[in-house]
């Protein structure tokens, strides 16, 4: 008798999620697992833009986007028409306190230039601190107001005004918790208590890179889905999104030379493997958008998700 | 028994049934969900609380803040006012803040959780008989002669066998030195004390003349923090007196951590003996004197505590006790003599103190002594145990197999930790309402006092309102956007006001913030995750329990309603609940009066398998899902479910 691969089946479904014309989310199983399940949508590459020129990146994407990070329009459509980017992660890094520390009409001004020049759906995230980023979600959100966005990162500690400012305009939300299962439904059943509809919520549950974390992402991403599919858990049935790009980069393997960290090999081959394989173990654990930096390594994660889905 | 009877709110006509004579009727209305306003715990200082005799008989005091016309009109404040018939009262719109729905509430009924009646709990446990371990026997013996030349002790020992059939008696040494003249005293008419050993029976004690009536012996529960006592008749097991003293040891350090660090500095294991051993006597004071009982006539002691309090009293060194891997020093103590501990328990230096064997180095004696004393060591039912203190002591199982974790709760419990807290004592707020519409509180306070502070139950009381009402969420924190002046920032951290300056005790607001509420939400999913880290190490679920005791001195203080609104406990059938108070002391009580207990307590130590959470994964998982009101999982919250979702709804 031929061998029969065992299958399982699930209850729950991934919400399928239109992002402003980019549907995502709707499988019935895990990431590539057709033979048990339906994905109706591929998983999304995201481009991270910032609204400021970035000072500690690394040399690699220097020599790609140095000509056009100082201009966040310009930036965006690169990404889009040379990148194939299928939607814009714009960081208002400008707003940073701690930084440029930006007026929050300024930077909602630049983030409303980025979503009119390109034509695929935007996220729209502050500088990350907690305080600061009440005030610039709420600038967007309503400076936005025509043209939904998803905007973010709605944490414990903000998600009161910022789910009230998505609610308010018809914006999505991205949801980031930290590196725990139970802290990623806590802030959804928050959100949605407070009565952001949950086919608007965008999960961010923390993204580990290679060497600094993924076993331990794909293991959060992988029990997020779980709970998602196997329990039917409707507060964990939101779209997963992962910024690769952010941690691989930041990784001292991505940014020193050779000679520095001698017999690793060439410093851009390492930081695209670093970058495509923390994306694709994370799309194999459930990820719907990963973010990324680089067009290189994006091209080497559309033919991973090609052959995974056996192309 | 207390006579009881039907109380009837106006209007809405909810009658309120089983009010025992003398409860206030402010009290029945709370416990019933009827809101009427009172600021001042019950102390009828803020005139707040005013209802309208309609008929029946009411015991109840002049306030100064009813003048003559309403009085002689019906008008009464309902925190002093209490029922002595059935009784049907109006609430004026005053008194409910406007507010029409409020006597529509549903009536939930008598669904408490069983609080058991000292007889009920001393009958938990039914197989034993009144045999205690140490005895006393009553001879007389014939005087020797020339045709009966036997030496003393040769005929002491003659006459055990005799007339006890107790045969290799073992002596003390201590006593024989008075022995020719004691057997003569009383002209061979002699009393021995003697104890059923491992090795046989030894006799420890003789007193000349009868003293067979007055056989006593002292029962200790070794707290962290309170150290209780009681006094027990040996020759007809019953119990003559009680009484509790604050752990002398508590100026050394709060915890056991503390203590077991002291332990270590020179002369800071003798200073913890000497200042335990000075609680129990100051125990042992009260208790002969209240009861008038000759201190000469106690023979025997027993002592509950956990494994850190055990070791401490007998003097062993508890420094490992902290140390991975856990391991303490003894499981079985050897009995030790009563004046030898310290500068001398004061007692008889023939008295013993026999310790319970503990399990691990956070599964005590304690734990031991309540599995005894409530009887799961014999019954076939599942049964959830849990100690609730500054350590969460959990236990499942059966007269098969035991099982059995602590989780550090920490003090909040207690009322430690927390702004405002206290112990539950007079002046502490131990019952809290709010308002949904309006948000204002109904507060009672122990002994009606005005309100000093909030005690443990008073805390649970007040989170599952807030939570219930939405003036906080589900991450504990205050929704600052609703319309109430009670929710307020002080020094950057949200409040609500429970008890206003002017009707406080204090002289201040009493308030509960965003760090106690946290400090509430850590011990209670500590408690939670330990259960279900058990649970799950047996493969069982909560419907698997058949029963669930609740011990610990705050238990009985304790609403099951609101201990599950905020995640302590999952909604399952309150029924199933049942207070047991001080289980450690029941266990006690038993061991002293009947050696098969103490047989049975060696079993249960044996047969108790320890969990140790202190580096569980699974436990950390089960503990972050806890760490939200009232779970992060509310597929075991149904009724929560729909209470939150409704405030969604809402707007809240």
């Amino acid at each position: 008798m031929a061998f029969q691969a065992p299958t399982e089946t699930y209850k729950g479904v991934i919400r399928a999620t239109d992002l402003g014309g980019v549907a995502i989310g709707g499988e019935t199983a895990f990431p590539f697992h057709t033979f048990e399940g339906e994905m109706p949508n591929d998983p999304k590459l995201a481009f991270e833009v910032w609204d400021i020129a970035p000072d500690d990146w690394s040399p690699e994407l220097e020599v790609i986007l140095a000509d056009v990070w100082a201009d966040p329009v310009a930036w965006a459509k690169r990404a889009v028409d040379e990148f194939g980017a299928q939607l814009i992660y714009l960081r208002l890094k400008s707003t940073d306190p701690n930084g440029a520390a930006k007026a929050s009409v300024e930077a909602a001004a630049t983030a409303k230039q980025v979503v009119e020049s390109v034509d695929v759906p935007v996220v729209v995230v502050g500088s990350g601190d907690v305080e600061a980023d009440v005030d610039v979600m709420k600038a967007v959100a309503e400076t936005l107001a025509d043209t939904p966005v998803v905007i973010g990162n709605a944490e414990e500690d903000n998600y009161r005004p910022i789910g009230a400012a998505a609610m308010g305009y018809k914006h999505g939300v991205v949801a980031f918790s930290p590196m725990d299962v139970n802290l990623a439904k806590q802030l959804n059943v928050l959100l949605s208590q407070l009565g952001v509809d949950e086919g608007m919520i965008v999960m961010d549950p923390t993204t580990g890179a290679l060497g600094y974390g993924l076993e331990y992402a794909y293991t959060v991403f992988e029990r997020d889905r779980l709970a998602a599919l196997a329990q039917n858990d409707a507060k964990m049935q939101m779209p997963i999104l992962a910024t690769v790009g952010q941690e691989a980069w930041k990784a001292k393997e991505t940014k020193v030379t050779e000679e520095e960290l001698p017999g690793t090999g060439d410093r851009k081959t390492r930081g695209l493997m670093w970058e495509s394989l923390t994306a694709v173990s994370l799309l194999l654990a459930g990820a719907n958008v990963v973010v990324l930096r680089h067009p290189e390594s994006a091209n080497l994660i559309r033919q991973a998700i090609a052959s995974l889905k056996g192309e | 028994m207390t006579q009881r009877y039907t109380l009837t709110f106006q209007p809405g006509d909810v009658k309120v049934p089983d009010v025992p004579r003398g409860e206030s009727v402010l009290r029945a209305a709370m416990q019933a969900n009827i809101h009427i306003n009172a600021s001042c715990g019950g102390a009828g200082s803020c005139g707040k609380c005013r209802i309208k005799l309609l008929s029946g008989e009411v015991d109840s005091d002049r306030s100064a803040k009813i003048d003559d016309d309403e009085w002689s009109d019906g008008t009464r404040l309902a925190c002093n006012t209490r029922v002595s018939s059935d009784v049907a009262v109006f609430v004026p719109e005053a008194s409910r803040m406007g507010n029409a729905a409020v006597l529509e509430r549903e009536l939930r009924g008598e669904r408490k959780g069983r609080l058991l009646t000292p007889a009920e709990l001393e009958s938990l446990v039914t197989g034993w008989t009144l045999d205690p371990v140490v005895k006393k026997l009553c001879m007389q013996l014939t005087p020797p002669s020339d045709g009966d030349n036997l030496n003393d002790l040769a005929r002491f020992r003659k006459a055990l066998k005799d007339q006890f059939g107790l045969s290799s008696v073992s002596v003390d040494s201590i006593w024989i030195r008075n022995m020719p003249s004691v057997l003569r005293e009383q002209d061979w008419l002699v009393t021995a004390t003697v104890v059923d050993t491992a090795y046989g029976y030894k006799a420890i004690d003789l007193e000349p003349g009868s003293h067979c009536e007055q056989d006593y012996s002292v029962v200790l529960d070794i707290g962290t923090t309170t150290v209780w006592g009681q006094l027990l008749d040996l020759t007809c097991g019953a119990t003559l007196a009680q009484a509790s003293a604050y752990n002398k040891q508590i100026s050394f350090g709060e915890d056991v951590i503390t203590r077991i660090v002291h332990s270590q500095r020179p002369g800071g294991r003798e200073q913890l003996q000497q200042a335990i051993v000075d609680t129990v006597n100051e125990i042992i004071d009260e208790l002969v004197e209240s009861t008038r009982v000759d201190r000469e006539q106690i023979t025997h002691m027993v002592a509950a505590g956990n494994t850190t309090m055990t070791c401490l009293l007998v003097g062993i060194d508890p420094k490992y006790l902290r140390m991975t891997p856990y391991v303490p020093p003894a499981d079985f103590i050897p009995p030790v003599r009563a004046v030898n501990l310290g500068e001398g328990l004061k007692v008889g230096r023939h008295v013993h103190v026999y310790t319970f064997p503990s399990v691990a180095s956070y599964v005590g004696g304690d734990i031991v002594s309540g599995i005894v004393g409530s009887g799961i060591f014999e019954t076939e039912k599942i049964t959830l145990y849990i100690d609730i203190g500054t350590n969460g002591e959990v236990v499942i199982g059966n007269r098969e197999w035991l099982i059995a974790t602590s989780c550090s709760a920490g003090p909040a419990f207690e009322g430690g930790g927390v702004r405002h807290g206290m112990r539950a004592t007079d002046g502490a707020v131990e019952t809290v309402r709010i308002d949904p519409q309006t948000l204002e509180p109904t507060i009672l306070t122990i002994s009606n006092r005005p309100a000093i502070g909030i005690c443990g139950s008073g805390i649970i009381d007040a989170v599952a309102e807030l939570l219930k009402v939405g003036a906080i969420s589900q991450n504990g924190r205050f929704n600052t956007d609703l319309d109430t002046w009670r929710i307020r920032e002080t020094d950057g951290a949200n409040e609500y006001v429970l008890v206003e300056a002017e009707y406080s005790g204090l002289g201040e607001d009493i308030v509960i913030n965003e760090a106690d509420i946290d400090n509430l939400v850590r011990a209670k999913a500590a408690i939670f995750a330990g259960i279900m880290t058990l649970l799950e190490s047996v493969a069982l679920d909560w419907a698997d329990l058949e029963q669930i005791y609740v011990a610990g001195g705050f238990g009985k203080y304790l609403r099951i309603e609101e201990a599950q609104a905020i995640g302590l406990f999952p909604e399952v059938d309150v029924d199933s609940f049942t207070f047991v108070g001080n289980g450690s002391l029941l266990g006690a009580r038993l061991v002293s009066f009947s050696k098969d207990m103490l047989k049975s307590a060696e079993q249960v130590a044996l047969m108790m398998t320890n969990v140790e959470l202190s580096d569980n994964q699974l436990f950390m998982d089960r503990y972050m899902a806890a760490m939200f009101l009232p779970h992060t999982d509310m597929s075991y919250f149904p009724a929560m479910d729909q209470v939150l979702s409704g405030l969604a709804a809402g707007g809240r």
